[in-house]
């Protein structure tokens, strides 16, 4: 075995071993979407589940899908932003990940057994409602073990880097805290009166929450180019102004058909061109060149079909129907999908090949589309006839083997990353990569 | 040694595992205990006849290795065979107690006797050429024979017969003498693991199986889905065979462990869900698959596998196998599945453990600092779970609000919504509409997000309490070619009573304005233009004909559940259809019926259908009511 704690260089398997807990994640909750595709079309299958129902299991679908495919890849970022992946530390980095894994797996025991709250993303309950963010704080500990080891080594922050650094570490203390709070059946965000679904405000403020991870996750990861300033300066500043904007609008339960809550989530739209902008304004490896481009393009889609999907009309004909499940798959099959994907290949090096073969680049991509398609026009179909869904004809039938088809090709091309990143961890460890003193800055 | 004559000697051995695995399994494990029942021997007389089986099982197990006065592997092994033929035609004759008793020891007897001189001495017989393949396709064909519909429905004498006959042509059989140099397979697999766990494991196994075949033979619910029927019968003898080549060739590639993980985890699988009987058929292929997996490895772990230098030490292995796993475990499986009716899930994960036990103490050493860590992280969050629990426990105290839970354990807000949209179709369809502040002060608010079937929010004024109950039994049945799941499963406990009082319990303040838009509802001239008595005919047999014909299945169930019976369409009486008025108003009236149900009773509405479609109904009901006026 390597003596790890002997390096003083980043140890680009941490990142790959949190590639491939995510990774897991995404090939069981495709499965499960898979198996929940087949039952919908099929529903006499049912029978065999006994009493792990389907609803059972669109709620390990769901979750398994946030807290699994797009957060662990955030953990290995958080590995290399505060330097818990070189060093002796790095042999604890596998741990957290095993540790967070068994938080998942007891989280969807406890679905499967029936225990919720009742609240979508947020269905914790019972010992799962603890050992989550018991394992959020293991994260949190080593994180804070890393900066205090790092403090003192120049190579490893400028001051303001470390202030960001421990502003960062007062918000994530506060991450398990809220998910055990807010996982309560007593709180409930505002409800628009029109479609008992978010409001603009909420829909704004948490658009705005991916906008700040977006701006950050540069700094954590590669360098600026040489005078981009101005464009980074331009993108803080525009979120900062629309934050002011957020705060104005309050948190009543307001409608979609108020034009301050549809006009100010069409403030969103700024970030069509100044996303792709701020992002060309730093380095990156060439071979994130791909994904990154997707990203991007999937960003574009989220921003602009989010604002169409919220307006008066637009938002009555589709609420409760599938052409919203289309809509969150922009969000998560497409746009997270691709950025986390976009950043596990920056944090790999060159392990990221995993990620780059053609066949399930092109796979995962046009069966997104795919579904999206399909899922749109369903959902489309369903909004002028809700008996298009209670009572299924063929028309429903055959838009749903076109999605349990896109559904599988997506399990295949997950299944096709998972292999390789299980391949790339039993390769042997390559010659450890230095840290670059501006990518940790 | 001439070629041909090693192809000869090793088909015997194909022949010996076959035959010996179908005695065991279709005559001493299964036709002998259906003889001793057509002769009046149960309760603790069975117990005392089949104890003594197993003592003699255990006892000639251990005591054929250690046997001086016959030497001869073959004329040793045609004892066996030969008393095993014999104790199988003796079941034929009408036997007292003490007789079955002194013949089940026999039986015992004998094949501790066979079944230990045969793996023994197994390479004598299979040859050193795919010696595995060999044990494999053995097992696999007395798998087989036992599951052909013929002889596993046959009766317990032709059974018996069946075993004693093939023992005899067994006994018949030309067997090779010993070779001065036992052959050896090619490269040997090795285990991996000592004796003792290896001893353990199998036993773990056993009584797995065991457990589970009893369990299986004694619960009707269970049975039916797995033994019954010649299309079970038929994929279950095709699941054995294949699953016992399978086994040889995994044997041969990944090694003992591996098989046994793979057992484990088939049966394992087997015994959790048989716990429920809606389970069953996932069970039922599972349960096979182990069994062969593991019986393959029974007879080539002893023969072929394990790690020992004289024939002598091969034999007291075997015999210590098969006293210890292949007897005694049966014993204790068979009065686990008599005392529990079930195998316990802690028992299940004890044999994991002991199965998986080399595997997890590599996993140990490998990432002894992740598993302590999430020990440490599990044992943690249980301590402080202790102390959170009593501030956020609130137990309902409710049967609504128990109804509540159970609506959100089952995940129900993936499919439905409670949120009626104003100023929309859902008005008229799932209404009224609550106010944001009604919705506030359910905990949580259970307005989903997606709807795969109607919105709940007002059921309970659409949906009597005996329609709820039965569309969870049943919800095509009930509800035309509805795609929900049954929940009926819910009904063993309380839970399924507890759900259908919170639904009913859904209904506004506004419920009563409701029914009286309701009321004013008249499909669209349209619609009734457009109305197809042939269309109507054929969503009458969908939707309608459950309740209304006298030989509906609802009807049939539910009869004494109704608060009215469902009314004969063709004949009545017309309760709710105005005597008076004209066509048109008749046609109104039923479509509103259709459309909405009638207030008060049992029948429920169809909002979501197209007013065409009501339309078409309530035409083909209108053009086919006898005489409405007299009925009343």
């Amino acid at each position: 075995m390597r003596d790890e704690s002997a390096s003083p260089y980043r140890m680009p398997r941490v990142v790959s071993s949190a590639a491939w807990h995510s990774l897991l994640w995404l090939v069981v909750a495709n499965a499960i979407g898979t198996m929940i595709a087949i039952l919908l079309l099929v529903p006499g299958l049912n029978q065999l589940l006994g009493e792990w129902t389907y609803g059972r299991w669109i709620m390990v679908h769901m979750n398994l899908m946030l807290y699994g495919w797009t957060s662990l890849p955030l953990v290995g970022f958080l590995f290399v932003t505060y330097g818990a992946d070189h060093g002796d530390l790095a042999k604890w980095c596998r741990p957290v990940l095993w540790v967070w894994s068994v938080a998942l797996f007891v989280g969807s025991l406890s679905w499967l057994s029936g225990h919720s709250s009742g609240k979508l993303f947020l269905d914790w309950s019972g010992y799962a409602r603890v050992v989550f963010p018991v394992a959020l704080i293991a994260l949190w500990l080593l994180l804070v073990v890393a900066m205090v080891r790092n403090w003192r080594d120049p190579k490893h922050a400028t001051i303001a880097g470390r202030a960001a650094k421990l502003v960062g570490l007062a918000i994530l203390l506060a991450v398990p805290f809220a998910l055990y709070i807010e996982s309560s059946p007593g709180l409930y965000p505002a409800v628009n009166p029109d479609t008992g679904g978010p409001t603009g405000t909420s829909q704004l403020e948490s658009s705005l929450m991916v906008v700040v991870i977006l701006l950050m996750l540069p700094f954590g990861i590669t360098r600026r180019k040489v005078a981009s300033q101005r464009l980074i300066n331009i993108g803080w500043a525009v979120l900062v102004a629309e934050s002011l904007l957020c705060l104005a609008l309050g948190h009543a339960d307001t409608s979609h058909h108020s034009p301050a809550q549809y006009l100010s989530l069409g403030s969103l739209l700024v970030w069509l061109p100044l996303m792709p902008a701020y992002y060309a304004a730093f380095e990156w490896g060439s071979n994130t060149r791909r994904w990154r481009y997707a990203f991007l393009w999937w960003w574009g889609a989220l921003v602009l079909t989010g604002w169409i999907f919220f307006l008066p009309g637009v938002l009555d004909h589709f609420k409760f129907t599938d052409g919203l499940v289309g809509h969150s798959f922009v969000a998560m099959a497409g746009f997270t999908s691709s950025l986390l994907i976009f950043v596990m290949i920056q944090l790999m090096g060159e392990d990221g090949w995993i990620f780059n073969r053609s066949r399930s680049f092109y796979l995962w991509h046009a069966s997104v589309v795919g579904y999206i398609v399909v899922i749109t026009v369903a959902g489309w179909l369903e909004g002028f006839d809700p008996t298009f869904t209670i009572v299924p004809g063929p028309t429903r039938n055959v838009l749903y083997i076109l999605r349990l088809v896109t559904g599988i090709c997506m399990l295949l091309a997950s299944l096709d990353w998972f292999v390789d990143a299980s391949t790339v961890l039993r390769e042997p460890t390559p010659a450890a990569i230095p840290v670059a003193q501006e990518q940790i800055a | 040694m001439p070629p041909g004559k090693s192809r000869t000697s090793s088909w015997q051995g194909v022949v010996l595992v076959a035959i010996t695995y179908t005695y065991f399994l279709i005559f001493a494990q299964f036709a002998f205990l259906q003889r001793l029942a057509t002769l009046g021997i149960a309760e603790t007389h069975l117990k005392i006849v089949m104890a003594a089986m197993a003592i003699g099982g255990i006892l000639f197990s251990l005591l054929t290795p250690r046997i001086r006065f016959i030497q001869s592997p073959n004329l040793r092994l045609r004892v066996g065979l030969g008393a095993s033929s014999a104790a199988a035609l003796f079941t034929l004759l009408p036997l007292s107690f003490v007789a079955a008793t002194a013949l089940s020891f026999l039986i015992g007897a004998a094949l501790g006797v066979l079944t230990v001189t045969l793996v023994t001495n197994l390479h004598q017989w299979v040859g050193n050429r795919n010696a595995l393949l060999k044990v494999g396709l053995g097992t696999g064909i007395g798998y087989f024979a036992c599951n052909v519909p013929l002889l596993f429905t046959a009766t317990p004498q032709v059974q018996a017969a069946t075993a004693a006959i093939l023992c005899f042509a067994a006994l018949c059989l030309p067997l090779r003498s010993a070779p001065e140099t036992p052959p050896q397979a090619p490269n040997p697999p090795q285990t991996g693991r000592s004796f003792l766990l290896v001893l353990a494991s199998f036993a773990a196994l056993v009584w797995l199986d065991s457990a589970a075949f009893f369990i299986i033979q004694n619960t009707p619910a269970l049975k039916s889905g797995t033994w019954q029927g010649s299309i079970h019968l038929w994929t279950n003898a095709a699941l054995h065979f294949a699953a016992a080549l399978a086994s040889a060739w995994l044997l041969r590639r990944k090694g003992l462990s591996f098989v046994l993980y793979g057992a484990f985890v088939a049966l394992g699988c087997a015994c959790l869900l048989l716990l429920s009987p809606d389970r069953i058929l996932v069970a039922s292929i599972l349960y096979p698959i182990g069994v062969s997996l593991y019986s393959v490895a029974l007879v080539a772990y002893p023969s072929l596998f394990a790690p020992v230098s004289t024939a002598a030490e091969r034999g007291r292995q075997a015999g210590w196998i098969y006293a210890v796993a292949g007897w005694s475990a049966s014993v204790l499986g068979i009065g686990m599945g008599q005392n529990l009716g079930y195998v316990p899930p802690a028992f299940v994960l004890a044999s994991g453990v002991v199965i998986l036990l080399p595997w997890l103490f590599r996993l140990f050493l490998s990432r002894m600092r992740e598993i302590v860590l999430a020990e440490v992280v599990l044992l943690a969050a249980f301590g402080l779970n202790r102390v959170l629990q009593p501030a956020r426990q609130t137990s309902p105290s409710s049967q609504i609000e128990r109804g509540r839970q159970v609506y959100i354990s089952e995940g129900c807000i993936s499919c439905h919504s409670q949120y009626v949209r104003p100023n929309t179709s859902d008005v008229l369809m799932w209404g009224p509409v609550e106010s944001i502040q009604e919705i506030r002060l359910q905990h949580p608010p259970l307005i989903g997000n997606r709807r795969q079937g109607p919105d709940l929010s007002q059921v309970g004024v659409r949906r009597s309490a005996l329609w709820l109950k039965a569309h969870f039994y049943d919800p095509p049945e009930v509800s035309g070619a509805s795609i929900m799941p049954t929940f009926a499963f819910l009904f063993r406990d309380q839970r399924g009573g507890d759900l259908v009082a919170y639904l009913a319990s859904l209904r506004g303040a506004d419920a009563q304005q409701h029914i009286a838009e309701v009321r004013r509802w008249q499909p669209s001239t349209a619609a009734v233009q457009a109305a197809n008595p042939a269309e109507g005919r054929s969503l009458y047999q969908r939707y309608c004909a459950t309740c209304h014909a006298a030989d509906g299945r609802t009807h049939s169930t539910w009869e004494a559940g109704f608060k009215r019976l469902p009314t004969d369409l063709i004949d009545g009486p017309f309760y709710d259809l105005p005597g008076s008025g004209t066509r048109e108003e008749r046609m109104i009236r039923i479509a509103q019926m259709a459309k909405f149900g009638i207030l008060g009773t049992d029948m429920p509405g169809h909002e979501y259908l197209p007013d065409q479609q009501i339309a078409s109904i309530s035409l083909w009901v209108l053009q086919n009511i006898a005489h409405p006026v007299q009925n009343q």
